[in-house]
């Protein structure tokens, strides 16, 4: 596809240990350069503890602290809570309803995602070249559009007085739409929330899949389809195999991604989600900013990457399984 | 047999073509939906009986975006920060892939899985204790404070990309440049840069979307003075409730730059993501 993942093509580098010439020099050469990968990645390494392992491990003890606003201006430690703020958070009813309004989030939109993303990339293989390129088109217009604006474009769609979306809607005979507020009822919220999430998600996995589709040989489909296989067969027992390791990998980016819903949320909320608006990322965030809980706001943030972290593990190790890593 | 086998396919051809289509239709509308209002005057945004054209089309909404405080401030600001950021990046970055895609070295496969897993980690978790430490180093409220911030949020990714790229240059050249008598130095200087020049500027237009795409860390550390064009995207939102005609606009202006890069670097970004799943 393209020179990033060529490397698969690349030879096998011969082991440091064992050089393949038994050359006294180049043994030496090999041995030598031992430093030199250190040095060059160093800088990346000193910013990583710097900037990313040091404000974890800051998260990880403010969770254990009381830090108010007084402390943030007087610049004094914190006093130590132990376990406290995790015992009020996992005491409290409402972080529960937000936890399980995330995950319950995250489940129905990958799943709708990456059934549609799959169909889409199926029909792209069906349809002449033409509808194909501009269906790519489209498609990289919605992935271009930064997170935020296409959240305002919603917003704006669905606005009760003005948005196109109630009009269309009251167009059909019947139906009195005007007026019409999205966002009274949660459950209308979210679908509204659901629908951005998936239709900005599509273009990334539809275009994903469709290339992960071209690996399916076409005689083996034709055979399929000499041998009397119904399309559904074919998809199930032909198409899936060979695309799992790629449907694995998508699936398991867009959980992560949407697990961790936040600009959506907030944009479409106007920055000051309701409670029943409220996801792990969000409510994070608020109890931090809003209302100066530094270290509610940590521990939480820091449940939230424990709940996550099997996930990411499974990302990493699937990476290293491709294979191309090494 | 022939026949309607050949039939059902034309008449499934034609089906799978209205689908395509719909399917255009329904994922570019939004998008058409922003142009159509950014170009309507304000008497035509605000009815009740929207217009699926601009039926007086004006620029005004354009200028009065532009118009509106920190715009100008904040484009600047948007474009040093993002600059300096992938500058930085893309330097520290560019060593750090050479190592891992050249050499093996102990803690290399640690060096790798951090790069990969930290990309996950929810960058706005960070914030708080971020948000403390810069406080207390008087980063925030500058632009420096964002740039570190959004240095150190584009060079995971910098990193895999670019290491992806120099793997793609055969080692084979690196040893004929050795053997005719190059230098460590010279050989990365004359055979692996040049060779890996596309992928760098691919993965430095990765980055400056990643960076300019983001509004909460900068509308957390900084004040509108200090703030990018997102954050203030946001603010006029929220604030100035229902100008829709100029947020629009404004999306527009905003989102332009990025769409323009996206389109280019396109095919790169999958890549680097599902690398080794696809192979075309």
């Amino acid at each position: 596809m393209h020179a990033v993942d060529s490397p698969a093509t690349a030879p096998p580098a011969p082991a440091p240990t064992a050089p393949s010439t038994p050359d006294r020099h180049r043994a030496r050469r090999r041995r030598r350069p031992q430093w030199t990968p250190l040095f060059l990645a160093l800088p990346t390494l000193v910013i990583l503890a710097g900037l990313l392992a040091y404000p974890l491990g800051r998260m990880l003890v403010l969770s254990f602290q009381d830090m108010t606003l007084r402390h943030l201006f007087t610049g004094t430690t914190p006093p130590w809570v132990g376990f406290d703020n995790y015992t009020q958070i996992l005491t409290d009813g409402v972080f529960w309803s937000v936890v399980l309004r995330t995950a319950v989030f995250t489940v129905v939109s990958v799943a709708i995602s990456v059934a549609l993303g799959l169909a889409v990339a199926l029909l792209m293989q069906r349809v002449s070249s033409g509808v194909r390129i501009a269906m790519v088109i489209a498609m990289m217009f919605v992935w271009a559009i930064p997170q935020l604006v296409s959240a305002q474009i919603f917003k704006w769609m669905v606005d009760a007085d003005f948005g196109v979306l109630n009009y269309m809607i009251d167009q059909i005979p019947g139906v009195d739409f005007a007026n019409h507020s999205w966002f009274a009822d949660s459950t209308q919220g979210w679908i509204v929330i659901t629908t951005l999430v998936v239709w900005a998600g599509i273009p990334f996995l539809a275009i994903t899949l469709h290339a992960g589709l071209t690996q399916v040989p076409q005689d083996m489909r034709e055979a399929a389809l000499v041998d009397g296989a119904s399309p559904w067969q074919t998809l199930r027992n032909i198409i899936l195999p060979i695309l799992r390791p790629l449907l694995v990998i998508v699936t398991t980016l867009s959980v992560i991604w949407n697990f961790g819903l936040f600009t959506q949320v907030w944009a479409l909320r106007d920055a000051k989600p309701e409670q029943e608006y409220q996801t792990l990322a969000t409510y994070a965030f608020t109890q931090a900013f809003a209302r100066n809980e530094y270290s509610l706001g940590s521990a939480i943030s820091v449940i939230t990457v424990l709940l996550m972290l099997g996930v990411m593990a499974f990302y990493v190790r699937q990476m290293f399984q491709i294979g191309d890593v090494d | 047999m022939s026949t309607p086998r050949s039939q059902r396919t034309r008449a499934g051809t034609v089906a799978a073509n209205t689908a395509g289509v719909l399917f255009v239709v329904v994922m570019a509308f939004p998008v058409y939906w922003v142009l159509n209002t950014a170009f309507k005057p304000a008497s035509e945004v605000l009815s009740f009986t929207p217009s699926f054209f601009p039926q007086h089309p004006t620029l005004d909404n354009f200028r009065s975006a532009i118009k509106a405080p920190f715009f100008l401030v904040d484009l600047r600001n948007g474009l040093i920060i993002t600059s300096m950021a992938v500058v930085g990046a893309i330097v520290v970055g560019f060593l750090a892939a050479l190592a891992i895609a050249r050499f093996r070295f102990y803690g290399r496969r640690a060096l790798i899985m951090v790069i990969l897993g930290v990309q996950l980690v929810p960058f706005l978790s960070l914030l708080i204790p971020l948000y403390l430490m810069l406080n207390r180093a008087n980063l925030t409220n500058s632009l420096i404070g964002v740039t570190i911030t959004y240095l150190v949020l584009i060079l995971p990714y910098t990193v895999w990309m670019l290491r992806g790229f120099i793997s793609a240059v055969p080692r084979e050249l690196d040893e004929a440049a050795l053997v005719d008598g190059c230098s460590r130095w010279q050989t990365f200087y004359r055979i692996i840069l040049p060779l890996t020049g596309p992928g760098l500027v691919a993965t430095s237009i990765y980055g400056f979307i990643q960076a300019w795409n983001e509004f909460i860390i900068i509308n957390t550390l900084n004040n509108p003075e200090t703030q990018n064009l997102m954050a203030w995207l946001l603010q006029n939102q929220t604030q100035r409730g229902t100008a829709w005609g100029p947020l629009m606009a404004g999306a527009l202006i905003t989102s332009l730059p990025v769409v323009v890069f996206f389109l280019v670097v396109q095919r790169n970004i999958t890549v680097g993501l599902t690398a080794g799943a696809v192979k075309g």
